[in-house]
């Protein structure tokens, strides 16, 4: 046999290429599916949020009716970097007690290893945010998108999810123990939400805090996402300080765009090389 | 051409740390062959560049005629790894961690079916097959495991200290079923054990690699003979080194003869085991002697003055 036999045309290339990250998001699912864990628990926390803490709230503070909406999508911008850290430890238990070994001998680009688990990953957050928008629309919550607003939102949750998964799998890749990888996930999953305007319009934050808030990709997500769900554009405006709300939205996609595109990119190369010593 | 060709394969570790120094390998299609050492001799990490995980820092290698390094995933289509620790997806059935594997390596998926059934029942996994794999057993886990490797019809077969670890009904189960795998001509072997009496039984050809370097190839057969067909061992009262010494200038002893510890090796070329320890006991050493066939472990023990078994 000589490498002239073996070698594969481009289609055929292709064609296996698809078929094994078919192969591999099948398997982190039913892993995924096999620990209840990485798809309730981060589920709960964004529930509680939406359902009992801005009623609280709009009751004790008396806002409007509308605040409920402004948290509950404020609560995706929670929901979503919880979800994916959560998923992010099935690479360390890959690593440490699963098959990761022999799919790294598997004769495939070892970054559809790091595209089927990601691949996943946006269909898991993609459930639970159709989740707790759901809930929010059985609570009374209301929202007022359009077919647009709706592409805006997706657009949004997408690749904000696919940037988080990307830093997730950065994190797993870095660390050695679970014990490491969880005590820094308030840190990266939490600490930006209160500042990317979830709860309050970045505008409120002290001046410098605001500035901050500007470069967050999850302030633009949630501008964003508001923008899709609500038709409301403050968000956007309060970073891009534009009159034309299409033209911030654009700019925000970017941003978030770009986010998820360095992060994959950074997250494949990271997997590649921590996985050949 | 060979199933495995290595040339000047080295890896340096950070901080300097040799692991392998330029060692060559060839090995035939078909053949079962043994790299033999203890842990920390560069077993592993050469098995590890051999599969692509580890990069090598100097040399070349091949398989099938595919270089690891420039050609990395034709070289891992024609090769299965069984690793030294368990590595299944344990919430995932048996036949699951299969079908990965298949699917992963383009088998077809009735193809696959079907030698998963084959495998199945060849390697005694019939019955467990359907159960999550983290139930299974460490010698069930290993079958499995050796079923999942030969799924995809290895060219090169790569059983990296498949036995470590499991009890001794366990481990002789397992060399049975390696044995079996003998019989695929042509599916080449290369095990990697630090079990003298695995590589004598299962290997056609072994090298004995000891720190980073192999120190001898060929076959058991032939490794063997350098010691001749008879031995005598002395367990020395007092000091080994200058006993070996005086054997060796009464002409009792050649070159090959070795010290470890307090205990001296001498191997018998032209001289009855009966004549040699009569002419030790005129030298007045004093120990226990006794006379024996010689195994791979004092070839080991000769060429690197260090027991096996104690670095194991």
């Amino acid at each position: 046999m000589s490498t002239a036999e073996i070698a594969v045309p481009a289609p055929l290339a292709r064609a296996r290429s698809v078929g094994a990250l078919g192969t591999l998001a099948r398997r982190r699912f039913q892993l995924t599916a096999r620990t209840p864990r990485e798809l309730f628990v981060p589920l709960l926390t964004p529930i509680m949020f939406a359902l009992v803490i801005a009623p609280a709230l709009k009751t004790a503070l008396h806002t409007d009716a509308s605040y409920e909406s402004f948290v509950a999508v404020g609560t995706i911008g929670l929901l979503i970097p919880l979800n994916t850290m959560f998923l992010g430890l099935g690479v360390i238990v890959d690593r440490v007690s699963g098959a990761q070994r022999e799919l790294l001998t598997a004769p495939i680009a070892r970054g559809l290893l790091v595209l089927g688990n990601l691949l996943v990953a946006v269909a898991i957050t993609a459930l639970q945010v159709g989740v707790l928008i759901a809930v929010a629309l059985a609570r009374g919550i209301h929202f007022h998108a359009t077919a647009g607003g709706v592409l805006w939102f997706a657009g949004a949750a997408l690749l904000f999810t696919v940037g988080m998964y990307g830093l997730a799998e950065i994190l797993a890749n870095r660390v050695p123990r679970q014990e490491e990888y969880i005590a820094r996930v308030p840190a990266i999953a939490i600490l930006p939400w209160f500042l990317a305007g979830a709860l309050f319009p970045i505008t409120a934050l002290p001046g410098f805090l605001t500035w901050v808030a500007k470069f967050l990709p999850l302030t633009h997500g949630l501008a964003l996402m508001r923008y899709g769900l609500r038709g409301d554009g403050s968000g956007l405006h309060a970073i891009w300080g534009m009159s034309d709300p299409n033209a911030m939205a654009a700019l925000s996609l970017a941003v978030v765009g770009g986010f998820a595109l360095l992060l994959t990119v950074a997250s494949i190369r990271v997997f590649s090389r921590s996985a050949v010593r | 051409m060979n199933a495995i060709e290595a040339s000047k394969l080295s890896k340096t570790y950070p901080g300097d740390i040799e692991a392998v120094k330029a060692i060559d390998l060839e090995v035939e299609v078909g053949e079962v062959f043994g790299l033999l050492g203890p842990n920390g001799a560069g077993k592993s990490t050469t098995v590890g560049m051999l599969t692509t995980t580890i990069a090598p820092t100097a040399g070349s290698a091949r398989l099938a005629g595919f270089d690891v390094a420039t050609e990395p995933i034709a070289a891992r289509r024609v090769s299965s790894v069984v690793f030294q620790e368990a590595v299944v997806d344990r919430s995932l059935t048996g036949r699951r961690n299969l079908e990965i594997h298949a699917s992963l390596w383009s088998v077809e998926a009735r193809e696959a079916q079907a030698r998963i059934d084959e495998l199945s029942a060849v390697l005694g996994l019939t019955d467990l097959i359907d159960r999550a794999a983290g139930s299974y057993s460490g010698g069930e886990r290993r079958r499995l495991e050796i079923a999942r490797a030969l799924v995809s019809h290895p060219r090169v077969l790569f059983l990296d200290e498949p036995t470590v670890g499991l009890d001794p009904r366990i481990r002789a189960e397992l060399l049975e079923v390696i044995a079996g795998l003998r019989n695929r001509a042509e599916m080449t072997v290369l095990l990697t054990t630090h079990y003298l009496d695995e590589a004598e039984r299962l290997c056609d050809r072994v090298a004995i690699i000891h720190a980073g370097r192999i120190v001898a190839l060929d076959t058991p057969a032939s490794l063997l003979a350098q010691l001749g067909r008879q031995l005598v061992e002395l367990r020395i009262d007092g000091n080994a080194g200058g006993a070996l010494a005086s054997l060796r200038r009464h002409g009792i002893a050649g070159r090959d003869a070795f010290a470890v510890g307090s205990r001296l090796t001498v191997p018998l070329h032209d001289t009855s085991p009966g004549d040699a320890i009569a002419a030790i006991h005129q030298l007045g050493l004093t120990g226990a002697i006794s006379a024996r066939e010689p195994t791979l472990d004092d070839v080991y023990l000769q060429l690197t003055g260090d027991s096996l078994a104690a670095a194991a």
